[in-house]
């Protein structure tokens, strides 16, 4: 029976150096060890081209090519025979190979000697199994099917977005024993991604922003595609590049020096394995499911294949109660009397340029979230107000959201979870489908710069 | 003969392929198991069960490709020769093999393999193996980085 590439995907992790054979217009063979073989489908495969070497030189003269691959688990070494098609210099594969080589690189001490030039990408013509001695393969860790199907199992029971958040990580940790992963949104119009909740970090960092096209979760939703990485690299690590755009950002927004309006972005210092996976519904980015460890080569390639699954499956969750939710709004039920207010003024400090809002001086939340939470606020202390509907946050001119189709309920869970972890005196209770609550405890006084 | 830094070198317990081209231009790749000097020739020991495709290139032309990596440094090298063929196994061979075994199982330890995984891998019968050698004809260095594929004086 004729081996298939996805059965011995992993040859293609990267653990042990591959052998590519070419030969010149002569006859004479040429011997390179490569860096990286990515699995494309199960008829290509990509190879990492980083010099311009007898190799290359070799394969576009003659497109056929030997490669020797050899599983980590068990020494057993095969023989792939490709035909060279064609080089791709940017895209989704071009990224994959990208960032997985900058780990490999770092792992290998050769940062700054490896360097992506394209990604050659050849067809299978054939498959051989060398004959040899091999090792028995340790048993597998888990049966990523059967973890997959208990994951989509769990998802299909939630009917909100609160409670499917939840259940994503919850089912990450059981299921794949994942500790520490978040999930982030997408805010298209200001190009960053917003983290809507985490597991396994403190603080949670719900709220921390991404740009799109930074480090591995940026990448993955720059090009809708899975990103992956074994190794510790520091070319894809989040730091000091995300703070400073962070606060080149703020100050450009008319929030004075001094005020921190960041919210420092949750992750492991030393993080060894990277997974970032885009959340698509009908192609479109909704936002980034990431996981990540201390050990190497944490995630493999069928961890790939159920995260890239799962984040379908929750994408279209989200977008269906994303309908759902515009379409079957509930009239509001009878306003509540508002709460007794007592102790301290508490100021509440509005920044219009950017929707960034300080309560008694330290940071809350900014952007769209901050702008109904100032709406709410405003109608609150002018009227007396504490019952709202999304239908109204939705057409409210002063909240400006990007459009109607945008996800109002992700916002508003952040904003929730934001004034949660800040205990703050002032917070969100949703009382119905599509209908929230605000309820104060202390007296406030709005300032809008 | 080979520079005595290369000679040295490729006898340290490094990882070893030999890639070899048939006339009807495939080329089959095998991983070696060792290495030792023959007068001004290299020879290197391949597994028999897997180097059928490779000794019948090497029986039609003699051509041969020989890459050398040590895994803990990346530093690697590439001989080539016109002239390969089989040759009797030598009464030490079986000594040079597991000497350089011993090495090459110290250098990918660290690396997450165990010995008890490594050497089974490696460590063929005498009866399992071959011995090809050949005059190095060109030599290149592989190290990864400015100078990769430069040649080398041999």
């Amino acid at each position: 029976m004729a081996i298939r590439i996805d059965s011995i995907r992993e040859c293609l992790d990267g653990v042990i150096p591959c052998t590519i054979a070419t030969f010149d217009a002569e006859g004479m063979p040429n011997a390179a060890f490569l860096s990286q073989v990515q699995f494309v489908d199960h008829e290509h495969v990509a190879l990492s081209y980083q010099f311009f070497n007898k190799t290359r030189r070799n394969v576009l003269a003659n497109p056929d090519a030997k490669v020797l691959v050899t599983s980590h688990l068990t020494l057993e070494n095969y023989l792939l025979h490709l035909r060279y098609l064609r080089t791709e210099s940017a895209g989704p594969l071009f990224e994959q190979m990208k960032a997985k080589l900058a780990g490999i690189a770092s792992h290998t001490g050769m940062s700054g000697v490896f360097r992506l030039l394209g990604a050659d990408v050849y067809r299978i013509l054939d498959i051989e199994a060398q004959p040899g001695n091999t090792v028995p393969a340790p048993p597998p860790p888990r049966n990523a099917l059967t973890a997959l199907r208990r994951c989509a199992e769990r998802l299909d029971r939630c009917s909100g977005l609160d409670a499917l958040l939840q259940a994503v990580l919850d089912a990450l940790e059981a299921e794949f024993d994942i500790h520490h992963s978040m999930l982030l949104l997408l805010d298209a119009p200001r190009g960053q991604l917003y983290t809507l909740a985490s597991r396994g970090y403190a603080p949670s960092g719900v709220g921390s922003e991404i740009p799109v096209g930074q480090g591995v979760i940026g990448v993955a939703a720059r090009e809708r595609t899975a990103i992956r990485i074994g190794h510790m690299t520091t070319e894809y690590a989040y730091g000091r590049t995300i703070r400073e755009g962070v606060r080149a950002s703020a100050s450009r927004s008319g929030v004075p020096d001094g005020l921190e309006t960041e919210i420092p972005l949750p992750g492991l210092p030393q993080a060894r394995s990277q997974l970032a996976v885009p959340i698509v519904a009908l192609q479109q980015l909704l936002g980034v499911l990431y996981v990540e460890s201390t050990e190497d080569s944490r995630f493999g390639y069928d961890d790939e294949d159920a995260l890239v699954t799962l984040a379908a499956q929750l994408g279209a969750a989200i977008h269906l109660l994303q309908q759902q939710a515009v379409e079957a709004e509930e009239p509001p039920p009878p306003a509540a009397a508002a709460p007794a207010t007592g102790g301290g003024v508490v100021s509440v400090r509005y920044y219009a340029e950017n929707g960034s809002v300080f309560l008694d001086g330290h940071y809350l939340i900014k952007g769209v979230a901050g702008a109904i939470l100032r709406t709410l606020l405003g109608e609150y202390v002018e009227h007396g107000r504490t019952d709202f509907t999304n239908k109204e946050l939705r057409l409210d001119p002063r909240i400006g959201l990007p459009d109607l189709s945008d996800n109002l309920e992700a916002r508003l869970v952040l904003l929730q979870r934001r004034l949660d972890e800040r205990d703050a005196c002032i917070r969100l209770l949703k009382t119905g489908r599509g209908c929230l609550r605000l309820c104060v405890t202390r007296p406030l006084r709005l300032l809008d710069l | 003969m080979i520079e005595a830094a290369h000679a040295t070198f490729i006898q340290s317990g490094v990882a070893i392929s030999v890639a070899t081209c048939g006339p009807a231009r495939v080329c089959h790749v095998v991983r070696g198991i060792g290495c030792k000097l023959v007068g001004e020739r290299v020879a290197v020991f391949v597994p028999v069960p897997a180097s059928t495709g490779l000794l019948a290139d090497v029986a039609a032309n003699g051509r041969i490709a020989v890459v050398f990596c040590q895994p803990s440094t990346n530093r690697t090298l590439q001989l080539k020769g016109r002239d390969a063929c089989t040759i009797a196994a030598a009464p030490i061979d079986a000594a040079i093999r597991a000497r350089q075994l011993d090495a090459f199982v110290l250098e990918v330890e660290p690396e997450g393999f165990p010995e008890a995984m490594v050497r089974p891998r490696f460590d063929y019968p005498p009866e399992q193996v071959v011995t090809l050698a050949f005059t190095p004809c060109e030599a290149y260095t592989q190290t990864p980085g400015p100078d990769a594929g430069a040649p080398l004086a041999l």
